[in-house]
């Protein structure tokens, strides 16, 4: 089958003036003759759907996305910003900052508070009320925001929690939190980003982890190392890395 | 002379007998004395898994506050140096810890199931054989070198290798350049009977020793090159 039949064949089998794509439903002509038949019958049809079929996907695929961040934006600005703020620097410490935090651990986080793994009165139903297809595009809007610092009001305070962040504590078997956290707090995937966070957000999450209040991925060790820690400590610590 | 030898033979048919009972018959159910290291449950499960070095080094990361990044440990003996540790030994002292045979309430919560998956273990393991070995990190003060060199060939050469490179079939760690203060640690709970999963062999190798004989040992393990 040469191209003049294949076009003939087009010709017969759809009526471009409808659409011009014939994989994005040109209508197909439903009394066309016997060419339409041999050409729909023939491999060069099914090819040439697939091939219009793969190049329109590839084309379309950047709009899709973008329509993806749209709604993540959307979401954003009608419900995440009133607590979390539209950079994700949130203002209120009893919210945490979610900028530059990293996608997938916001995703996790989500996840979690939807399946009850990781409680929380205020996420939960909130979370519950999302399509799950918008998490990857809420954790990368404000995974690609810029994360904020907070202020270090005593110095001396920082001083220890730094110390206590780097080195640990031997004697009492406290782990480094550096050695998860990384040395300068910005975390990864599996360990969140402890930079700037609020600091009565840190102390709350850990004297959750220490309560047992605090459950989901990771929290198993967490609660273990939290528990070896004093209430001094876990100030010290938060006032550390709020300047970060 | 043959029948008199005959006859004592005879009459002294008892006597190998006595000598294997006295020797390392391995020990029966009910006997009160474990076995070391019985290759069973999860150590078992563990040792016929495929360890994969890459994933390790993610599961290991949940160690690095304590062991450090590099797995180099501490000089203070708070935590061993792991890298280059044969994978053997590493995964019986971490299913031997998380059971509870191993006596070490600061770790047990970090190796806990919730923590750790068997999978992992055995990553953990392939991923910290592989790693390069800094030796003499934490050296013992030096003072009694010849004494602890004298003892380490008498004693501890048949199963640590005489370059300290220890024997991962039988799961005899490599101590050479490990630090000084953990060796003596460690040295010191197996002698007194603290550590849970000692090799009884060792334990009663170390039966006589003063405190100045460990340390004069372990001075002497710490100084050893890597292998």
């Amino acid at each position: 089958m040469g191209w003049t039949d294949i076009r003939s064949g087009l010709a017969a089998c759809y009526d471009f003036k409808q659409s011009n794509q014939p994989a994005k439903g040109g209508t197909l002509k439903s009394d066309c003759g016997g060419t339409c038949a041999n050409f729909q019958s023939s491999p060069w049809h099914t090819g040439f759907l697939i091939q219009t079929a793969a190049v329109l996907s590839f084309l379309l695929s950047g709009s899709v996305q973008a329509a993806d961040s749209a709604t993540a934006k959307a979401l954003v600005v009608n419900l995440c910003s009133a607590c979390h703020g539209l950079d994700g620097n949130s203002t209120d410490p009893k919210f945490p900052k979610l900028a530059g935090r990293h996608p997938e651990y916001l995703v996790r986080e989500l996840k979690e508070f939807v399946s009850g793994a990781r409680k929380s009165d205020i996420m939960t139903p909130i979370a519950k009320t999302l399509d799950p297809d918008e998490f990857k595009g809420l954790g990368e809007y404000f995974g690609a925001q810029k994360p904020g610092s907070g202020v270090v009001l005593d110095q001396k305070m920082a001083a220890s929690g730094m110390k206590l962040y780097q080195d640990g504590d031997e004697e009492r078997g406290v782990p480094a939190c550096s050695g998860c956290h990384s040395s300068t707090g910005a975390g990864s995937k599996r360990f969140p980003r402890l930079a700037g966070q609020h600091k009565e957000y840190l102390i709350q999450q850990m004297q959750d982890f220490r309560s047992d209040a605090r459950s989901g991925a990771g929290s198993r060790l967490m609660r273990e190392v939290t528990k070896r820690l004093s209430d001094d400590e876990i100030k010290a610590v938060a006032e550390y890395l709020t300047g970060l | 002379m043959v029948k008199w030898m005959t006859k004592l033979l005879v009459a002294l048919w008892w006597l190998p007998l006595v000598a294997l009972a006295q020797g390392q018959a391995p020990a029966t159910a009910g006997s009160g004395v474990r076995a070391w290291n019985e290759i069973k449950g999860e150590k078992r499960e563990v040792l016929k898994l495929q360890g994969d070095v890459a994933r390790g080094e993610e599961a290991f990361k949940i160690c690095q506050g304590c062991h450090k990044q590099g797995a180099t440990g501490s000089s203070s003996g708070a935590y061993p140096r792991l890298a280059g540790q044969h994978a053997t030994v590493l995964i019986e002292q971490m299913t031997d810890i998380r059971s509870g045979i191993r006596r070490n309430p600061k770790m047990a919560p970090f190796a806990d199931e919730h923590v750790l998956t068997t999978q992992e273990i055995a990553d953990i393991a392939r991923f910290l054989q592989a790693l390069p070995i800094q030796a003499n990190l934490g050296r013992g003060p030096g003072n009694s070198l010849d004494r602890g060199k004298a003892l380490y060939e008498k004693d501890c050469v048949i199963c640590h290798g005489n370059k300290g490179q220890g024997d991962a079939e039988k799961f005899f760690p490599l101590v050479a350049g490990q630090h000084f203060k953990y060796l003596l640690r460690q040295a010191v709970s197996i002698r007194d009977g603290q550590r849970g999963n000692a090799n009884p062999d060792m334990a009663k190798v170390l039966k006589p020793y003063s405190d100045g004989d460990l340390e004069a040992v372990a001075d002497y393990m710490s100084g050893l090159a890597a292998p």
